[in-house]
């Protein structure tokens, strides 16, 4: 193991950052016609007149990664990637609001 | 190195059709998938699957595999032929016999990781690119990486500074690729959300040739808390009260991420009624805002004088807690 680098350049990707399309394309590993899919199906938002000059919100990138790598890993197609999205994220809500009951009842 | 039994891991038998092979692996990585198992072990299992189907889906990779015969057993102690990689012929191109690794693997490991020794031993450790009879010598631009830190919530309210211990590949002179540690220190800014990404320029892969290399992405986990729950940067605590603080209204002291504050709570106030402490929240702008919780604590009439006043309440106070309900 070598020695601690020293501070590595930390930059924060934060809430009002927006990026270009064909970066999100490269960080996410997926296609353009994706990404155009999934704002067509109100999955995330995007700026722009046309795709290739559109840019989406940074805070997007965990759910198009994930949305990639069930595409990817699991032969899902856009429309089936945009409803797990929807469903895990709507279970880790439930998931979070039955940890918050459970301390109510048991406490 | 441990002998891996394939066919064993992808439940098929060593007869199994292409279209068989690619239902197992299916079956198996919709149960297994990080994103969204909830299995034990899941990631593990999910990397045993796809490396099975990474030599099982490709003919050749799956013929020469068969060539070790079936008397192996899954963790047997194996060591690869002398001529092993003779006698094949496979597919040409540049990046004829490459594997395509799956997303998550692909993410979460970068070039040349997550596969067994057993994998690399038969089919090379590059995947990509390197020695070893399946890879091709092409060569893609550094890529960024990608990886997860849990941080508690007071780290994310404050802002901390991690040194991580993570794994990249290299290439190495003889064209191969072997998995180096190194740590980075990196100061996490107060404020950061859950799933909020940290950008670390050029130290994902390092490109050869002097080439940019690509950026790491840290993703952010905040550790469930005892006391708070987080959405976003709001903050949910679930306060107990006396019934005489709710009836009353009360001066109480009440945690929050940043320290102690004192919080009113009106008169006539209810169990589970939510009162909002603005700002308190996680930091940024703008800032979150802690939501208290009440929870009316009944104390227990474990004593003569304590049954007194319940009498004496019961008696006196025309109060029906459920005349809602209707009869």
């Amino acid at each position: 193991m070598s020695e601690p680098d020293k501070a590595a350049n930390a930059r924060l990707v934060g809430e009002s950052d927006w990026i270009a399309a064909s970066e999100v394309c490269r960080l996410c590993l997926i296609d353009l016609t994706v990404v155009v899919e999934l704002v067509d199906l109100g999955v995330i938002a995007s700026r722009g007149s046309v795709p290739e000059e559109w840019v989406l919100p940074a805070t997007s990138l965990p759910r198009l990664r994930i949305a990639g790598r069930l595409m990817r890993d699991l032969g899902v197609n856009v429309t089936g990637a945009a409803l797990a999205l929807e469903l895990l994220e709507s279970q880790h809500r439930l998931e979070r609001r039955i940890r918050h009951l459970e301390r109510l009842v048991h406490e | 190195m441990e002998y891996r039994d394939y066919y064993q891991a992808l439940g098929v038998g060593r007869s199994a059709t292409a279209d068989e092979i690619k239902k197992a692996y299916r079956r198996l990585a919709r149960k297994y998938h990080p994103d969204v198992s909830k299995e034990p072990k899941a990631e593990e299992k999910f990397k045993e699957v796809q490396e099975a189907y990474e030599v099982l889906k490709d003919p050749e990779k799956r013929a020469a595999y068969d060539q070790l015969g079936s008397d192996w057993k899954s963790g047997q102690s194996f060591r690869p032929p002398p001529d092993w990689g003779s006698g094949f012929e496979f597919s040409g191109g540049p990046r004829a016999g490459t594997r395509q690794r799956s997303a998550y693997q692909e993410e979460a490991f970068g070039d040349g990781a997550g596969f067994s020794d057993f994998f690399s031993s038969l089919f090379g450790s590059g995947g990509f690119e390197g020695a070893g009879p399946f890879n091709s010598s092409a060569r893609h631009a550094a890529r960024d990486h990608h990886a997860r830190v849990d941080i508690d919530l007071e780290e994310a309210y404050a802002g901390t500074t991690r040194t991580l211990e993570l794994k990249r590949p290299e290439l190495k002179a003889d064209g191969t690729l072997e998995l180096k540690a190194h740590t980075v220190r990196v100061t996490i800014p107060a404020g950061v959300t859950e799933g909020q990404l940290i950008r670390l320029a050029g130290q994902g892969e390092q490109a050869a040739g002097g080439a940019k290399p690509g950026d790491l992405y840290l993703e952010v986990r905040i550790r469930p808390h005892p006391l708070f729950q987080v959405d976003g940067r709001d903050i949910t605590l679930t306060l107990p009260v006396a019934p005489w603080e709710a009836a009353l209204g009360a001066s109480v002291t009440v945690p929050t991420p940043g320290g102690v504050v004192e919080m009113h709570v009106p008169a006539g106030a209810q169990s589970g009624q939510k009162l909002r402490l603005r700002g308190r929240g996680l930091p940024g702008q703008p800032a979150g805002d802690e939501y208290v919780q009440l929870k009316v604590v009944v104390p227990p009439a474990n004593s003569p004088e304590a049954r007194a006043l319940y009498e004496q309440m019961r008696q006196k106070m025309a109060f029906d807690p459920r005349a809602q309900l209707g009869r």
